[in-house]
């Protein structure tokens, strides 16, 4: 045996055994976002499948070039090698396009699985999801045709508030939400673009003024959570968090509506009725 | 001082004048300023509620600049040429290309190609410098997770300047000093298509920093590099500066990339083949397309947002009928193909550097040409992978994650390249090729989060994020600046003959590599753990990583000041004179000129062209005997 061959056995060998290791490594990793919420489950999955697809190619590159900065020349003459070895080799080219090009297909066919049909999502174990841009239909009752509680987050500079329209469109400083609930964030801002995140929830969706900015996700597990805001705002955009953002049993969630309901009653007269936007105030804008 | 060759008989005025370039640029710019706030102030009165009127310092702006290149002179020949004045004398082509010598021609407008590509060289290190100082102010301040020693008014404003003066430089950072350098030696060219135009993109350069940096003293502007509406109309007037430097610097690009597309077509020598150019002539041509269309978008979007500011035009406040949305398709438009402007010309200096230290031809030249220009075609696909979770329609998105993940095939073929060069090659690991192997590995890095980006159900989770700011930091910083500390390392004996240190650059090397990698490991992990970008406030839970980003980030910047020292070290307090022209053995056409380069560069240009990567031919090594290059008859070390 070449030692040259030698060399690309060790190496092949040495990356084998780290692709599979990093492959249970990667298996058995607690990646964030976690299993708060079905949208936090499936980008978690996601999270983990991109890394188990991409370790072992990144391994592959580093040890591709390890390897051949250590294979040696056996013949000191360089004309003596191959033109392949030295200016270029088509058929190897094209491979090397053709793989890359199978797995960023592969992997654009995932994604869009995941995101495009609910139906496939599902049955993939992935939790299908939509943000829509002119989702403005009117909710009644206090769960929708869809069985979704709808929220509406609403940002100003700096901080969110939230409405709950189908129980009688009190406003609170605080995010409060049932468990294993359907929910239908509408996000949407009074002055400039934020973003809602929900770290552990998996949400996301920017505040956009006079836009109604949909998240659909289902909350699973008890918890108290963070909330922050993910799009530059101005001043006090990192402290437009909130670490006391719950999720509590559907018992619970009912005596916190009540209380809120209490604590609003003084106010609710000087609230905008509800609307899936709120027009801005001109004069915050301009010089 | 000057040895002029040419009489010096007594001097019209303008000559005399000529010689205090920026003396009088700067008289222009005070001038240019004061009148233009009049006319601001005139058209548009400050409104009751504000600190000033916004048109009095947009115009003021835009005054001081042409101020400033009226007063270097720039309007000199265009404005003779129209009146019919006689064409310029031996004397004035003569003091235009710096045939007088000395560091004075570097202070006026001066068209020699080689002198712009210094002066480029050296505002890009102090861009980066200043970039750098910013970086190390955030660093300081993200120890504590709330504010300690900044207010957030303060963090803000230089989390904005930081941002900012660092797309500029990396704008710049490459195609600016080597290509103006380099491109017309490589090709075989005596100039610059057009060279008074590429004095003029340098010299827009110098008066956008300043303003940019004027916005400290109005408060700064709140947006950071991306300046989205309708938060920038809001901003106080600090704001203006950055909408007046960024369309600076976008003429300069634009104006750039045309310059480097009529020289890279128009002024090979004869027998020239486009196939035949190196592969950085390449890097740079494929640039200049996308700096010739990318940037009028972003003039267009700051003019829009600059009338916004001034006359309440509401192109992006929404209770006047525009949308945010506007701002944001338009400005990633131009900001998607704008960060394949830093990378492209990174890409381009490591492969021509490869061949050297490899010993070896460049493996797939022609794939290498395939995968940049694909990389330039793809990159004008993928804008909306930034506002996945903007509220665009969900039916869009699966293209552009599409789009993005293919970007990344002719982005492998890098690569491919570099392997294929490598394989086999008995390689010198001299300080440039230890910087192309941490652009190699950086890069890998910045590509595969890119795919984590890229892919719309990860992106919710990572999406403004640090992971983000950690992705983009990962290619621009650990291959674009890793490629340009290797390439000055690796030209600078070519450009003043001077040999930096590579004992102190190997050290610097492995510094700048542990400590660049020790930090932004941390902030992929901070944005993964769901930190956001651009918080003067975090999540106290997070502070052990931001602190040891912080600890690694200080050691990073200590390893720039060491370039710094060292560059300063050996070129100007104990100057290292190289030994032979050609330092590096290179088959590289630039490296067949004597030193210092001619200002014309060839009285004849050179007809045997090749790519000059045939490292395996007999024939080069009895070129190249001994192990430096014969020096050209008449030179002497």
């Amino acid at each position: 045996m070449s030692a040259t061959r030698r060399l690309v056995y060790t190496l092949g060998a040495i990356w084998l055994v780290l692709a599979v290791i990093g492959s249970f490594v990667i298996a058995i990793l607690p990646f964030p976002p976690g299993a708060a919420s079905n949208v936090a489950g499936s980008v978690t999955d996601t999270i983990r499948l991109l890394t188990w697809a991409a370790w072992p190619v990144f391994s592959l590159t580093i040890i591709g070039v390890i390897g051949a900065v250590l294979v040696r020349r056996s013949d000191p003459d360089a004309a003596a090698a191959p033109a392949r070895e030295l200016r270029g080799n088509p058929r190897l080219a094209s491979t090397w396009i053709g793989v890359v090009g199978a797995v960023v297909l592969a992997l654009a066919i995932v994604g869009t699985i995941t995101l495009g049909n609910d139906d496939a999502a599902q049955a993939l174990g992935l939790g299908g999801r939509t943000i829509s841009g002119d989702n403005g239909n009117v909710i009644g009752g206090a769960l929708d045709e869809g069985g979704y509680l709808p929220v509406q987050v609403i940002a100003q500079q700096w901080q969110f508030t939230y409405r709950y329209p189908t129980l009688g469109g009190f406003e609170s400083a605080h995010l409060v939400l049932p468990n294993n609930t359907n929910v239908q964030f509408h996000i949407t801002s009074l002055d400039v673009t934020h973003s809602f995140w929900l770290i552990a929830l998996g949400v996301k969706g920017d505040a956009v003024p006079l836009h109604d900015n949909v998240f659909l996700a289902t909350t699973q597990q008890l918890g108290t959570y963070r909330s922050v805001c993910g799009e530059l705002c101005g001043l006090w955009h990192g402290a437009m968090d909130d670490n006391s953002m719950q999720v509590v049993s559907a018992g619970d969630f009912d005596t916190w509506v009540a209380q809120e309901k209490v604590l609003d009653a003084p106010i609710m007269k000087y609230l905008p009725p509800y609307s899936t936007t709120y027009v801005p105030d001109p004069a915050a804008y301009g010089s | 001082m000057t040895t002029m060759a040419v009489a010096r008989q007594p001097r019209p005025l303008s000559q005399v004048l000529a010689q205090w370039g920026i003396v009088l640029g700067i008289v222009g710019a005070f001038i240019g300023f004061v009148v233009g706030a009049q006319i601001g102030e005139h058209l548009v009165p400050a409104d009751a509620n504000s600190t000033g009127s916004n048109a009095a310092l947009i115009i003021g702006y835009v005054g001081s600049a042409i101020g400033f290149l009226a007063g270097m002179g720039f309007f000199n020949y265009p404005i003779a040429r129209l009146m019919g004045r006689p064409r310029p004398t031996e004397w004035d082509e003569a003091f235009l290309y710096g045939e007088e010598g000395g560091w004075k021609r570097y202070f006026r407008l001066n068209v020699d190609h080689k002198a712009v590509g210094m002066q480029y060289l050296v505002t890009i290190i102090a861009f980066l410098m200043l970039g750098g100082l910013g970086a190390m102010f955030i660093r300081a301040e993200l120890l504590q997770p709330e504010p300690s020693f900044a207010s957030a008014e303060s963090y803000l404003t230089v989390v904005g300047l930081h941002s900012v003066i660092m797309i500029f430089m990396a704008s710049a950072a490459i195609i600016g000093p080597l290509g103006n350098y380099f491109v017309p030696i490589m090709i075989g060219s005596r100039s610059m298509a057009f060279p008074r135009l590429e004095a003029l993109t340098f010299w827009l350069l110098p008066p956008a920093a300043l303003i940019l940096l004027s916005s400290i003293f109005l408060g700064g502007f709140p947006t950071g590099w991306t300046g989205y509406a309708p938060l920038a109309d809001e901003a106080v007037r600090g704001m203006d500066g950055y909408l007046v430097a960024f369309t600076l610097v976008g003429i300069s690009i634009s104006l750039s990339g045309l310059n480097m597309i009529a020289t890279v077509l128009t002024r090979r020598a004869p027998g020239l083949r486009m196939t035949q150019i190196p592969i950085f002539v390449w890097s740079v041509f494929v640039t200049s397309v996308l700096g010739l269309l990318a940037p009028p978008v972003l003039l267009a979007v700051l003019v829009m947002e600059m009338l916004d500011r001034i006359g309440h035009a509401t192109f992006f406040v929404p209770a006047g009928g525009g949308t945010p949305y506007l701002w944001e398709n338009l400005f990633w438009v131009f900001g998607h193909p704008e960060v394949y402007i830093f990378i492209l010309p990174a890409f381009g200096v490591m492969l021509e550097m490869l061949p050297v230290f490899a010993r070896k031809p460049l493996w797939g030249y022609r794939v290498a040409v395939g995968g940049m220009v694909g990389v330039g075609v793809l990159s004008w696909f993928v804008w909306q992978h930034h506002l996945f979770v903007s509220g665009i329609a969900p039916s869009l998105r699966p293209f552009y994650m599409f789009s993005t993940e293919a970007i990344s095939i002719p982005t492998s073929i890098v690569y491919l390249v570099a392997i294929g060069t490598l394989w086999k090659c008995r390689a010198r690991f001299t300080v440039p090729m230890l910087f192309i192997m941490g652009f190699l590995f950086n890069f890998l890095i910045g590509g595969f989060t890119g795919v984590f980006l890229s892919d719309v159900p990860s992106d919710f989770a990572l999406h403004a994020s640090y992971f983000v700011q950690a992705h983009f930091h990962y290619t621009i910083m650990g291959a674009e600046v890793f490629g340009l500390v290797g390439a000055i390392t690796f030209y600078l004996p070519r450009m003043t003959g001077h040999v930096l240190n590579e004992r102190l650059g190997k050290i610097q090397f492995w510094w700048m590599f542990i400590s660049f990698n020790g930090t932004f490991l941390s902030l992929l992990a901070l944005g993964i753990l769901g930190m956001p970008r651009r918080v003067v406030t975090y999540d106290p839970g997070l502070q052990g990583l931001n602190v040891s980003a912080s600890l690694f980030a200080f050691a990073l910047g200590g390893s720039m000041l060491f370039f710094l020292f060292i560059l300063v070290k050996d070129t100007i307090v104990t100057p290292v004179r190289a030994r032979v022209v050609n330092v590096w053995d290179s088959l590289g056409n630039e490296w067949r000129l004597p030193s210092p380069i001619p200002i014309h560069n060839f009285t004849t240009p050179p007809t045997d062209w090749a790519l000059p990567y045939d490292y395996d031919r007999d024939d080069h090594r009895t070129a190249v005997p001994g192990g430096g290059m014969a020096l050209p008859e008449g030179v002497t070390e």
